[in-house]
């Protein structure tokens, strides 16, 4: 079957599986954004805490996606079969690059800055949010668009547990050994990758603080 | 420092003649093995299973198992291109999803048989053996406390409360020329949304915990019974006899002729209920499958 022919003639379907898929990133990215941030800010506080929690960050960047999507599938409320147990799995994925870039971001700031904005009499606050944040923006965005991009990719297989997405069509074309069908859905997916990384990398060259 | 050289190059061709030597090996081991394939489902795996063990009793033939493959479709590409040689295989099944043959009528099990055997002789140079002797159709199920509430015990029935309700399949069934897109028409079911698709050994899950209401398994199943379940009577005939028989290679017959009566001694002898209790014991109660096939053969075939 020729793909061109299959999209016409499904298109309402694969718009809707694309719409699933932007759903289940762009909802966990953002949580993942919402949680990662803060908590990669905190690291920088409590450096003793760093160790425990990208460690427990890494473990879970290990586990293969299927698994956890099994392991979270008998849990009470974040689990069950369909989107909510993906986008509970796809947050935890994206969590990783995400804090570890804020914390390396803000860490790698010149001591000289800090003490600079210090001298000028900035509450720990200001330096937060004038100081630190603006110039570790690219290292931080550099993690946003890591786990975004994954996240497009592992969306993928989050079809296995009925949550929809371009999965759909890769599972549908192994069960049925069709490679249209697989393509159908490998396609958009890799096209909404390079897509996703090519917006957030234009993000970050525009908002990222370079010496002038 | 040229000496390193040296043993460096001495040692990457002694890895190249340990290689080949390996290759050559797997290569020559590869002719006597046979190679049982499974689908990816309890029930395949536990049948490829007991074929193998069957197969190492009477020919003691070197058996290699490559059990769970996938659906129907990639264990036919896998037995038609020679990576396995033998999979148990459902009648209905090859009739209608593989040959692609329209739905038979009210058939006998015996003519769906008579037309696979044929075809499958004809097309893909593939051997039916007898069937084991029970029949694994399509469980239309739902949760008994709802089949009570709305009255439900057939498959027409689910007409009534399609509208307000959820199914839930696995991808094979979606797609396939005997599944969900001619039993909906068969039985006018207009479900709410289109059916959410999973992975098949979700569905009893996603049954059971609500997430849908409908699904789609086989009645041999054992979860059925243990999570309190209704499979709903197929009243109009829609799913063709689906019974279980092994599907060889005729190479394979031609080079083992001891596997053939190997085989054919497990004719008849798996009834609805043995198969049932069997799955129940896999599933339910997570027993080791090659354990179960063994003490199976043993009682059965002593």
């Amino acid at each position: 079957m020729n793909l061109v022919q299959f999209y016409a003639e499904h298109s309402g379907e694969v718009l809707g599986l694309i719409g699933q898929h932007l759903y289940l990133v762009a909802i966990s990215t953002s949580v993942a954004i919402a949680v990662g941030l803060p908590v990669g800010i905190a690291l920088t506080r409590r450096p003793r805490w760093r160790g425990p929690v990208l460690g427990l960050a890494n473990v879970v960047q290990t586990i293969p996606s299927l698994a956890l999507f099994g392991f979270l599938i008998p849990l009470p409320l974040i689990g069950g079969i369909g989107a909510r147990t993906a986008v509970v799995a796809l947050v935890l994925y994206g969590l990783l690059p995400i804090v570890r870039n804020t914390y390396t971001g803000i860490t790698g700031v010149d001591p000289a800055v800090r003490e600079a904005g210090r001298g000028m009499g900035m509450t720990d606050r200001q330096l937060l949010l004038m100081v630190d944040l603006p110039l570790a923006l690219g290292v931080i965005l550099a993690g946003v668009r890591i786990a975004t991009v994954v996240n497009v990719g592992t969306a993928t297989i989050a079809a296995a547990i009925g949550a929809g997405g371009l999965g759909v069509y890769i599972f549908r074309g192994v069960a049925m050994v069709n490679d249209a069908l697989i393509l159908a859905g490998a396609l958009p997916a890799a096209l909404m990758a390079l897509a996703a990384d090519g917006l957030l990398g234009l993000a970050e060259r525009r908002l990222a603080w370079r010496p002038k | 420092m040229r000496g390193g050289r040296a043993d460096g190059r001495t040692g990457g061709r002694w890895l190249a003649v340990a290689g080949t030597a390996l290759l050559l090996a797997a290569a020559c081991g590869r002719r006597d093995r046979v190679v049982v394939g499974a689908k990816n489902f309890t029930e395949s795996d536990l049948l490829a299973e007991i074929v193998a063990q069957q197969i190492e009793r009477r020919t003691h033939l070197p058996v290699e198992r490559r059990l769970h493959l996938g659906g129907t479709f990639v264990c036919h590409e896998a037995i038609t291109s020679g990576r396995i040689a033998l999979y148990v295989e459902y009648t209905g099944t090859a009739y209608t999803a593989v040959l692609k043959r329209p739905p038979p009528p009210i058939a006998g099990a015996e003519s769906v048989y008579a037309t696979v055997v044929r075809d499958y002789a004809q097309r893909f140079g593939l051997v039916w053996g007898k069937p084991f002797g029970f029949d694994n159709t399509f469980a239309i199920t739902v949760r008994r406390r709802d089949a009570e509430r709305y009255g439900l015990r057939r498959i027409s029935d689910l007409a009534r409360v399609a509208p307000r309700w959820k199914a839930g399949f696995g991808y094979e069934f979606l797609e396939r020329a005997d599944g969900f897109r001619g039993l909906a028409r068969a039985y006018g079911l207009a479900f709410a949304a289109p059916p959410t698709a999973m992975d098949l050994g979700l569905t009893y899950r996603a049954l059971a915990d609500g997430n849908v209401d409908v699904i789609a398994g086989n009645s041999t199943d054992g979860q059925i019974e243990a999570l309190d379940l209704v499979a709903l009577e197929d009243d109009r005939h829609y799913f063709p006899p689906y019974q279980a028989a092994p599907v060889m290679r005729a190479g394979l017959l031609r080079l083992h002729p001891a596997i053939g009566p190997a085989l054919d001694e497990l004719a008849g002898k798996i009834s609805d209920a043995d198969m049932r209790r069997l799955n129940a014991e896999a599933d339910v109660r997570h027993r080791d499958i090659a354990t179960l096939a063994r003490d199976w053969l043993h009682a059965a075939l002593p």
